[in-house]
């Protein structure tokens, strides 16, 4: 049981020349460490999240590879999703959503930090009219707004993703799915780029 | 049948692991998983040369490492004899790369201690049993003769064995720690 076939399995399961280096992949696989086959096992079950469609899946996996800069995983998630039916416009929704977060997450996280009520009272002076009538639908966009904003660690944005998402009717269920997904990815992201 | 709790029954068994000319046989023990610390997923099915079964092992074999990645040690087995596993493997295309051994209780004593052979035909059951690296049995399921099985179904319930919050970020005020 050579964890260089997990390795590989895992470039393949994410179309990636197999052949490809990675310092910290080929690092773990020198080191035998096992944390390989933990980390192919969950990204695939997070992929397949049961409250989640594929499609979605792989967006939302887009959404985070986007976010953490990840050339690679873009254009893995980006084939996946595609092969599912995502259109051109919804793909670029996803990277329109992830940088609008890199945006987003900063300011109001900055408000929340600072706790000084004079920059409450300014205005944001930010369009982020991207998020109207997402073609994404508004509940999914919601949804990986707050998946992003939790991977970026801005407390009041995922509070008000979470509020929002919920008032949407979207179940803890899926959100928790959602939230597992991205964080698996972003740990992928930190092994793969 | 042994169920879950229950301490899976000693085995030596011949077993079938390749088709090609002298490397066919191999002995599969109790003890492999347990020495290496590993778990061990052993699926019955009820004969060579019938038509669900292919189905199923082929399954099993395209999942083979999803079970590796989960340290787990498949094996598939039936009453039938190490010959004629070896003669199905050799006649049937999805059964000629299998990656995990065949055994042959031919005997039928671990059926028999397992508890799940069919009266009548003294074939064995679908059951499917994970061990742990102990040698307990954690899972069982028994389909009758005709009803396949769900590989996803198994790989879940695996998972869920397996699966430990062992994060600090978890403990719960007044849990012991990791250590203790």
């Amino acid at each position: 049981m050579s964890l260089q076939e997990t390795k590989q399995d895992l470039l393949k399961d994410l179309k990636i020349d197999e052949t490809k280096r990675f310092t910290s992949l080929d690092a773990m696989v020198q080191g035998d460490t096992r944390y390989l086959r933990d980390l192919r096992i969950n990204v695939k079950n997070t992929l397949g999240s049961e409250n989640i469609s594929p499609k979605e899946a792989y967006l939302l996996a887009l959404a985070v590879s986007s976010n953490e800069k990840n050339e690679v995983l873009k254009c893995s998630f980006t084939d996946y999703a595609k092969e599912l039916g995502a259109s051109e416009a919804e793909v670029a929704e996803i990277h329109a959503c992830a940088s609008m977060l890199s945006v987003n997450n900063v300011l109001y996280r900055f408000r929340h930090f600072a706790k000084h009520e004079a920059y409450n009272n300014m205005p944001a002076g930010i369009k982020m009219n991207v998020m109207m009538n997402p073609v994404l639908g508004k509940e999914f966009f919601e949804l990986v707004s707050l998946a992003v904003s939790a991977v970026n660690g801005c407390e009041s944005c995922v509070m008000s993703h979470e509020a929002s998402v919920r008032n949407l009717g979207t179940s803890e269920a899926r959100i928790f799915d959602a939230i597992r997904l991205a964080s698996v990815i972003r740990g992928l992201s930190a092994v793969i780029h | 049948m042994l169920t879950v709790g229950a301490k899976f029954p000693e085995f030596k068994k011949k077993s079938v692991v390749s088709i090609e000319n002298g490397k066919e046989f191999q002995e599969v023990s109790s003890n492999d998983h347990k020495s290496k610390n590993e778990w061990m997923v052993m699926f019955w099915y009820p004969k060579d040369f019938t038509f669900v079964c292919p189905t199923e092992i082929a399954e099993f074999n395209k999942n083979y490492e999803e079970f590796r990645d989960r340290d787990a040690m498949l094996i598939g087995a039936s009453t039938d004899s190490e010959y004629v596993h070896l003669a199905w493997r050799k006649h049937h295309d999805d059964l000629s790369d299998l990656k995990f051994p065949l055994l042959a209780d031919t005997s039928k004593s671990l059926a028999e201690e397992l508890g799940i052979l069919e009266a009548n035909e003294k074939i064995a059951y679908r059951a499917t049993f994970i061990v742990d690296p102990e040698g307990v049995i954690r899972f069982v399921s028994v389909n009758d003769l005709s009803v396949g099985r769900n590989v996803k179904e198994v790989l879940r319930v695996l998972d869920a064995l397996q699966t430990d919050e062992l994060c600090p970020c978890n403990w719960q005020k007044g849990q012991a720690t990791l250590n203790g």
